[in-house]
């Protein structure tokens, strides 16, 4: 006969108002969470950033024709640690000279063209660690093509030190403001308990053991905590989809808007509403203030 | 039925009460009657399974409440109704939360069956008009009265009541007596706790064996062929 009765939903029918107020603001953390969640997973921490203004340069032999470059090129680009290579011809090469160095027009119409053509290499975001440029570059030495390659050994080591560090920023950041998520919701939880006392108090007196309340509310709370995830996530990514469609340097640090649509995102956003629902169920569950300790299970 | 075996009390180091047996059929209602501070909120406590008493036992249906396998108390509670002596209330409770958190735990019967059954048991007890007043604001007799309807919502096959009559006061005498005979004729438990035997009850109550300080009069059932409530 007991098992009919449902406690599901108690918070909700016990004290509603607080439990909108209450969730109104887990809403709101959740939202700015999920934000940070997404930025941090699209851009890596500054991996992104650092890896879209980092390029390495293979530059080829004169007697390189533009059909074995443009192979080359195509041939660099199937290595995995590769997101993009393409050749400039020495025309091309000529008109990024001048762009920047301006006024230096003269030595062409002295001695002609004399930069030579090369391929530009970026790295994948995700992929972007010392031994993956290393890769790289050991596969471009070797070839009979390749003149000389660049990789901007000095800068790297710079970069490297800058990408952890800033990675550790933000993903200390994130795990401080997710504490600070859970600390909120463990308070809100018992104050909650304390509102509800007495008719915690009136359940244990009528059969419902503190156990069973305990239970039903955790499980109440997850489903409410997966449910708000699953909002905060979907109103995050189409916030962020809004922000790079109006201000696309933003592609440079969370990348273009079809990522935040891949199968990646999608799967990591399930796993954020996951923890999401772990954390309220959490809460809950350490927020809950028995009633009596003694004399009842 | 419930069965109070050989319960003894030892209170500030004297005892207050010992060798005592009761036995609460189903379908009876019965009135504990004592002079203030004899412990019949402590036998309520007691036959509730609120509280373990110095020697003895109390057996439901031939369980005991107080072995080590805690359930039957569990199963007590879920069938069994309280209206204590006094109902602390926060400012915001309300007569209607009372209803909520009753129907939280009302088996068997649906929303709308409990908002109609609500209804009626308000126009019983005289509450239709404060359904929504806080319990803070009523006085003693409706706070008693609001907490017996919120009771009798979830149709308890067992009913404790510590004073309750007393505390609704003489208007309500006859009503309340009529009701738990009702009940009684329903089938279920009644056990209340008075100080004296309410005014007109004499007429109906048979009076048994005194127990310790405690007198124990039966009410004679009524049974209707209508809704217990």
């Amino acid at each position: 006969m007991k098992e009919n009765v449902s406690l599901f939903w108690i918070d909700w029918r016990l004290a509603r108002r607080m439990t909108v107020l209450q969730s109104s603001g887990r809403f709101a953390l959740l939202f700015v969470m999920a934000c940070a969640f997404l930025l941090l997973l699209l851009s890596l921490g500054a991996s992104r950033y650092i890896a879209s203004n980092y390029i390495i340069t293979a530059l080829l032999k004169e007697s390189v024709s533009d059909e074995e470059a443009i192979g080359l090129a195509r041939q660099i680009s199937a290595l995995s640690p590769v997101r993009h290579a393409e050749y400039l011809d020495s025309a091309a090469s000529w008109k990024e000279f001048i762009r920047a160095y301006p006024g230096v027009e003269s030595i062409s119409s002295i001695e002609g063209n004399p930069l030579p053509g090369y391929i530009e290499i970026r790295m994948r975001h995700d992929q972007f660690t010392q031994a993956n440029i290393r890769t790289v570059t050991s596969a471009l030495k070797p070839l009979e093509q390749v003149d000389k390659v660049l990789a901007g050994e000095e800068f790297l080591r710079e970069a490297f030190k800058v990408k952890r560090v800033l990675g550790a920023f933000f993903l200390g950041g994130f795990a401080l403001f997710v504490a600070l998520f859970f600390a909120i919701c463990r308070l809100q939880e018992r104050i909650r308990c304390a509102a509800l006392a007495g008719d915690f108090e009136f359940m244990r007196g009528r059969g419902v053991t503190q156990k069973r309340i305990a239970c039903s509310r955790a499980a109440g709370a997850a489903v409410l905590g997966g449910l708000l995830a699953v909002a905060a996530v979907c109103i995050a990514a189409l916030f962020l989809n809004l922000l790079v469609g109006k201000y696309p340097l933003l592609a440079n640090v969370v990348g273009p808007q079809e990522e935040l649509f891949s199968a990646l995102t999608t799967t990591a956003a399930g796993v954020f509403v996951l923890v999401a629902a772990v954390l309220f169920a959490g809460a809950s569950l350490l927020g809950w203030a028995p009633l009596r300790p003694a004399g009842d299970q | 039925m419930i069965e109070a075996l050989r319960l003894g009390i030892v209170f500030c180091e004297a005892t207050l009460w010992d060798g005592l047996d009761f036995a609460f059929e189903d379908g009876s209602a019965t009135v504990i009657v004592g002079p203030p501070s004899c412990g019949k909120t402590l036998l309520l406590s007691i036959l509730r399974g609120e509280r373990k008493p110095d020697a003895g036992d109390v057996l439901v249906s031939g369980r005991s409440l107080y072995s080590t396998d805690r359930s039957a108390v569990t199963d007590l509670r879920a069938v069994s109704g309280f209206v204590p002596e006094r109902f602390e209330a926060d400012g915001k409770l309300t007569v209607n939360n009372l209803f909520t958190r009753s129907s939280m735990v009302c088996h068997e019967i649906d929303s709308t069956e409990q908002k109609d059954r609500w209804e009626r048991l308000l126009a019983m007890v005289g509450l239709t008009r404060k359904k929504d007043a806080r319990l803070s604001t009523l006085s003693s007799s409706e706070r008693v009265r609001a907490a017996l309807a919120a009771e009798l919502l979830r149709s308890p096959k067992v009913l404790f009541m510590d004073s309750a009559v007393m505390m609704a006061g003489t208007p309500y005498t006859g009503m309340m007596g009529n009701l738990l005979r009702v009940l009684a004729g329903a089938g279920n438990i009644v056990l209340a706790a008075e100080r004296k035997l309410p005014q007109g009850w004499e007429k109906f109550a048979s009076q048994r064996k005194p127990k310790g300080p405690f007198f124990e009069y039966r009410l004679p059932p009524i049974v209707t062929e209508g809704e217990s409530d």
